[in-house]
């Protein structure tokens, strides 16, 4: 019997039913790409791939060194200072200072040790009689440590930037990480810091190289320059700055001795799994993907499938999300995999890596819509694959030479820019899907989950921060544009 | 209401027309045959009833609703001539994905998809990849993915292509079962046989005009032909017969048999009363039927053999015919 319902309506069946039944075609499609890309082997060349990568990385292990060497290759780098109380962009190293762990033993789940800083004295500019005669003066005196915890309390001064050689140049935008120029303190300013101010010096220098929480309290024993601090600190091993032993195939082989497990981490995640990884998994999506349209549009497929009740741009839109959904699929298994072990192996559960699956998935997006144009418009897979993986290749390239121009423009503050950077770098920036920001994006939040403050600093430059309205707006303006086009196309034509 | 009108339809491509100006009606629970050439226009039309190609000029609707209709489609099964299925499916897979996209419930798929994979005779193959059926078997899938949701309307364009002559027989007997249940069928075939034993209704287009239009029955009518024998060794009076007025000659490879063509308003008596007054006995008198072979083979004699080879070149990719 036709179906009754049909019949004693006249019609389609009632509009209530209409979201539910979007809802089934939708999942439907779903369905049938998942079906399209599994019954291919090139997806299961790609799974068995990232079983691979995520088994490697299970093969990693993270040995924390004990406390005291920790402790002796962390204190060391609190030479290093972050003025303003560490909300400077700027670096000042103060190599007069030494510091030094000990009696280090467990405390709860952290530490306690005794630090003590050995500080050289500095010579006051007023002329001492005392002193000239050779005599021991008893006028207050100043000290690198006193120095180092104003020099850490005041705003920056004057910065210079420090280029990857380690020359000074002159130009502030120029590569390289802000250096600030030693301010120079007087006797009186030396001696006005506080005990307080010491600790809370330490702390946060704890924070900064080490990402450990600890409470610091000035013992007064021993005679300045020499300071001792007692400090509990919590959290254990299992902090960015702790340094470990990372071995790989369970010990086989040593990737590193002593270094801090954030920096290991971010090598990993950011280097090796994120940009080669990434690549590779955009790449192979790409091949997978760029079938199903073209497989849709077949002379024989497609009329079945606009014979059905589904409007031809919904037929689409649904079909190019099948596409993100198995990416995506794909790249929450490789990536995730890949966090899980590396979590489960280092006892350090931090999630930013995971930033990676929708930003790749994203990623994937603006070229798998550029994919659906292509495919829409000549059915063919090999020309939906080409032109996405040329335009991904176009994108990357554009986007050194853009990065390139910015810093030649930095600089060369005082020259005008060529019409090319002008009107084609600068525009073509503004105007074209930026890949480039949204990998930034990615490096941006491994690295503040993974490294120590200070290397974040001293490794991540952040001043060329890309506004995320900016790089994901133009994006989805691409992806709109594109799907928008396909849609009016595949609707218009005849099949 | 109509299940399916034209008026006044016309499609081009380019330069080419594919359909001009054809005007059709086909009622509830009607078997409605289209026949014509390749070329003729036939998938082209079923194509702008479905939406799948938009018509040029003119008006085309099922159930009254313009033809491409999303919500009207849901009433529609629809077989296409060279359907290519996803090989990624199994026969059952792709019955449940068609399903949904129809609306039907999991829970009625789930019912649903055995029993029509059943009735067209494929169930026991339903768990098997599509790429290793047979022609025939797909087109049993294909029959069947057009009637799982229990459409009111079944277009089936070639339905029988690739199907061994067991197969077509047992799709003419669902088409029967189909229109007892009140279902609308529009069935495209070239097998003209198959169309004369099922189809009330049938229309030839030629060159994407409708040039004849009617039931079997008005069709195949001749003008009034009758084929006569005598018994052996008797002469057959043809110089008689033609001064009543008759148009008589013999039947080629026959046993002495006449053809008596009658005009209008013309009937066999005189020729009849001649023959018995002559003393000659009859023995083999029959009024002599149109096939829809001769019928079609008549409507396009003439006309050009489908469409020649540079206007199929110059055709749009996925344009139909």
């Amino acid at each position: 019997m036709p179906n009754p319902a049909w019949t004693a309506s006249g019609g389609a069946p009632a509009q209530s039913e209409g979201g539910n039944k979007a809802v089934q075609q939708f999942f439907a499609i779903l369905k049938d790409s998942y079906r399209e890309a599994v019954d291919g082997f090139v997806i299961y060349v790609m799974l068995g791939l990232s079983a691979v990568l995520i088994a490697i990385a299970a093969s990693m292990s993270f040995t924390p060194v004990p406390p005291e060497d920790a402790f002796s290759a962390i204190v060391p780098q609190f030479n290093l200072i972050v003025p303003d109380k560490g909300r400077s962009s700027a670096i000042s190293l103060e190599d007069r200072n030494t510091f030094k762990a000990s009696d280090v033993e467990t405390a709860g789940g952290g530490y306690k040790l005794r630090l003590t800083v050995t500080a050289t004295t500095e010579r006051s500019r007023e002329f001492d009689p005392v002193e000239a005669a050779g005599g021991k003066s008893d006028r207050p005196k100043g000290d690198s440590f006193r120095s180092a915890v104003a020099r850490w309390s005041a705003v920056t001064g004057e910065t210079v930037r420090v280029d990857e050689k380690g020359k000074v140049n002159k130009n502030k935008g120029a590569k390289g990480i802000d250096v600030a120029v030693p301010t120079q303190f007087t006797v009186a300013e030396q001696r006005a810091v506080t005990d307080g101010q010491m600790e809370e010096f330490l702390k946060s220098q704890f924070v900064m190289h080490a990402d450990m929480s600890a409470t610091v309290t000035r013992s007064k024993s021993g005679e300045e320059p020499v300071y001792a601090f007692d400090v509990t600190t919590t959290g254990g091993s299992a902090v960015k700055g702790w340094p470990h032993a990372t071995k790989l195939f369970f010990g086989a082989a040593t990737l590193a001795d002593n270094a801090p497990l954030g920096g290991t981490l971010w090598l990993i995640e950011d280097v090796v799994i994120s940009r080669f990884g990434g690549t590779f998994t955009l790449l192979i999506g790409m091949i997978i993907t760029s079938f199903f349209i073209p497989n849709m549009l077949r002379k024989g497929s497609v009329d079945l499938l606009i014979s059905k009740p589904v409007s031809r741009s919904k037929l689409l839109v649904f079909k190019y999300i099948g596409g993100l959904t198995f990416m995506f699929l794909v790249t929450a298994f490789t990536v995730g995999g890949i966090w899980f072990v590396l979590a489960v192996r280092s006892g350090f559960w931090d999630p930013s890596f995971l930033v990676a699956i929708p930003v790749l998935t994203f990623t994937f997006a603006i070229l798998y819509a550029l994919s659906t144009l292509t495919a829409t418009f000549t059915r063919s897979a090999i020309a939906a694959m080409l032109i996405s993986i040329g335009f991904a290749f176009f994108l990357f390239v554009f986007g050194q030479i853009k990065a390139a121009s910015d810093s030649d423009k930095v600089e060369h503050p005082n020259s005008e820019p060529s019409f090319l950077q002008t009107y084609v770098v600068d525009l073509g920036h503004d105007a074209l899907p930026r890949t480039r920001e949204l990998d930034q994006l990615v490096r941006r939040a491994i690295s503040s989950g993974t490294l120590t403050p200070s290397a974040r600093k001293l490794l991540i430059r952040t001043e060329d921060t890309p506004s995320l309205a900016g790089t994901f707006g133009m994006s989805l303006f691409h992806i709109a544009w594109m799907l928008g086009v396909s849609c009016w196309w595949f609707s218009r034509r005849d099949y | 209401m109509a299940v399916i009108e034209t008026k006044d339809l016309w499609k081009t491509y380019g330069r080419i027309e594919a359909l001009k100006g054809v005007s059709l009606r086909v009622e509830k629970g009607q078997i409605y045959g289209l026949l014509g050439q390749n070329g003729a226009g036939k998938t082209t039309l079923i194509k702008i009833l479905l939406g799948i190609v938009q018509l040029t000029h003119g008006e085309a609707s099922l159930f009254s609703a313009p033809a491409g209709d999303v919500g009207v489609r849901r009433r529609v099964g629809y077989l296409p001539e060279d359907h290519a299925f996803p090989n990624y499916h199994t026969g059952y897979s792709l019955m449940d994905f068609y399903g949904s996209l129809y609306g039907v419930s999991a829970a009625e798929r789930a019912k649903r998809i055995p029993d029509t994979l059943e009735q067209v005779g494929i169930a026991g193959r339903m768990h098997y990849k599509i790429k290793t059926y047979s022609k025939g078997m797909k087109q049993r899938l294909g029959i069947a993915q057009a009637l799982m949701h229990e459409p009111d309307l079944i277009i089936l364009d070639e339905p029988t292509d690739g199907v061994d002559p067991m197969g077509r027989k047992e799709i003419r007997e669902l088409m029967a079962v189909l229109k007892e249940k009140g279902h609308t069928i529009f069935l495209n075939s070239h097998l003209l046989g198959e169309v004369e034993l099922i189809c009330d209704r049938v229309a030839i287009l030629q060159q994407g005009k409708l040039v004849r239009e009617g039931t079997i029955a008005e069709l195949t009518k001749t003008k009034g032909t009758f084929i006569l024998g005598l018994i052996s060794g008797q002469v057959f009076p043809v110089d008689a017969v033609t001064k009543l007025g008759f148009a008589v000659r013999p039947v080629p490879d026959s046993a002495g048999h006449f053809e008596i063509v009658l005009n209008d308003g013309q009937t066999i008596e005189p020729v009849m009363k001649l023959l018995t007054t002559s003393g000659l006995t009859v023995t083999h008198i029959v009024e002599k039927k149109q096939s829809l072979e001769d019928v079609f083979m008549t409507t396009v004699e003439g006309a050009e053999p489908g469409v020649d080879r540079k206007r199929r070149r110059a055709r749009p990719v996925g344009g139909g015919e």
